[in-house]
């Protein structure tokens, strides 16, 4: 009766406990990393003087370009997986969730893997 | 006070479809919602059907949708309602079998899952009678004790609503009541069914249930604190 801290089994780790976990720690890089685009991109710069060569200048620091695809990676994957989870409220048959839950890593691939072009390739002139 | 009520009505053996009763009668304000539903099977319609058993908020009975949110018709009082205008419906997300009856077997299907009794195979203590715990012990999961199984939580639960198979609220709190019970031994069984897809990770951090709960328990909280458990190992 000393102690109040029990240590028991846990279970496995599933998808699903992992699944939540990343909602949370996703969530917490997301703070800084979307609040920090927000400001910069939409009141120091202003959407309206965002054009190529303010990306180019952007981009040419491989600071900005690691900074970009963590909040891709990160926003996307969150935004994916939140998906993910209201959709599986509504989806009762194991086949079509694994159909949904293929399709949205397909989307989660695609998406990703273009801005990944993008921000590895960088800003060329179209000649 | 003068009000108008309006209850949902299902009448199986009648063949007609749901509908909507709307009653103007006098009550006082100091009545309860149950207080009015009384009322109206005496004076207008006999057939009115709902649950209700101590009438004092302690068996769970009579948890009903009240201008849109889950209470117990015996713990509302009409005039805390702040309207003169009343809607009386069954919760939502159970099957409704007559008026503001709903089958509640799936939601207590789903509290057995969680083995919600003591469970500890231990031998007795040496003096063979008790096994002791202290005040701070007790205190630990003393909120999630106060349950009265009426269901008001669950059925408020956007989760619930959208996927019947998840658990819910009220069997998460029944976990909780002897997963933090020091003298308990079946916690990892019960986060083993916990933490399965239709577990604890359904839930979305809504907080209605606990808005709805009409014994104040700190429902999220407690969801919360078992999610931990799964995820550390540890009961503290
Ligand atoms: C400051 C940044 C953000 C924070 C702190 C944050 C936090 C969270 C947390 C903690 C959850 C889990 C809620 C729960 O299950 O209890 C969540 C869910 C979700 N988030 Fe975010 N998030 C952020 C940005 C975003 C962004 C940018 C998107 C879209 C791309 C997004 C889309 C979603 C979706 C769709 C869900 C699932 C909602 C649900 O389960 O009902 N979030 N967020
Ligand atoms: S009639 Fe028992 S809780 Fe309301």
């Amino acid at each position: 009766m000393t102690t109040n801290t029990r240590t028991i089994e846990k279970p496995k780790p599933n998808f699903e406990t992992k699944s939540w976990m990343f909602m949370r720690y996703s969530a917490v890089l997301l703070i800084p990393l979307v609040f920090g685009h927000l400001i910069l991109q939409d009141v120091i710069v202003g959407v309206h003087r965002i054009d190529l060569d303010y990306v180019a200048m952007r981009w040419a620091s491989i600071g900005w370009r690691i900074y970009d695809a963590l909040l891709l990676a990160f926003a996307f994957a969150h935004g994916v997986n939140g998906i993910r989870q209201v959709l599986n409220d509504f989806i009762q048959s194991d086949q079509v969730r694994k159909i949904m839950h293929w399709g949205l890593f397909l989307l989660w691939l695609i998406v990703t893997a273009i801005g990944a072009i993008a921000l590895i390739g960088g800003v060329r002139p179209i000649s | 006070m003068q009000i108008k009520l309006k209850v949902f009505r299902y009448l199986p053996h009648t063949g007609k479809k749901p509908h909507y009763d709307t009653y103007e009668m006098e009550v006082d304000p100091n009545d309860r919602v149950l207080d009015v539903l009384e009322q109206v099977r005496a004076d207008s319609d006999p057939s009115l059907g709902y649950r209700r058993s101590c009438a004092h908020g302690v068996c769970g009975s009579d948890a009903m949708r009240i201008n849109g949110r889950n209470m117990l018709a015996c713990k509302v009082l009409v005039k805390d309602l702040n309207s003169s205008k009343i809607t009386v419906e069954p919760i939502l997300g159970l099957k409704v079998l007559r008026d503001l009856i709903v089958d509640m077997d799936p939601f207590f299907e789903h509290f057995r899952s969680v083995m919600p009794y003591f469970v500890n195979d231990d031998p007795l203590p040496e003096d063979g009678k008790e096994r002791l715990q202290s005040p701070t012990q007790r205190e630990r999961f003393d909120d999630t004790t106060k349950c009265i199984l009426c269901a008001a939580c669950t059925t408020s639960c956007p989760s619930f609503w959208a996927n019947g198979k998840y658990v819910g609220p009220a069997a998460i709190v029944n976990a909780h009541r002897f997963i933090f019970d020091s003298r308990d031994t079946a916690a990892a069984e019960r986060l083993e069914v916990l933490n399965e897809d239709s577990g604890v990770w359904r839930c979305r951090t809504a907080f209605n249930c606990t808005e709805a709960c009409p014994r104040d328990i700190e429902i999220t909280k407690a969801i919360a604190e078992v999610k931990q458990v799964i995820y550390s190992g540890k009961i503290e």
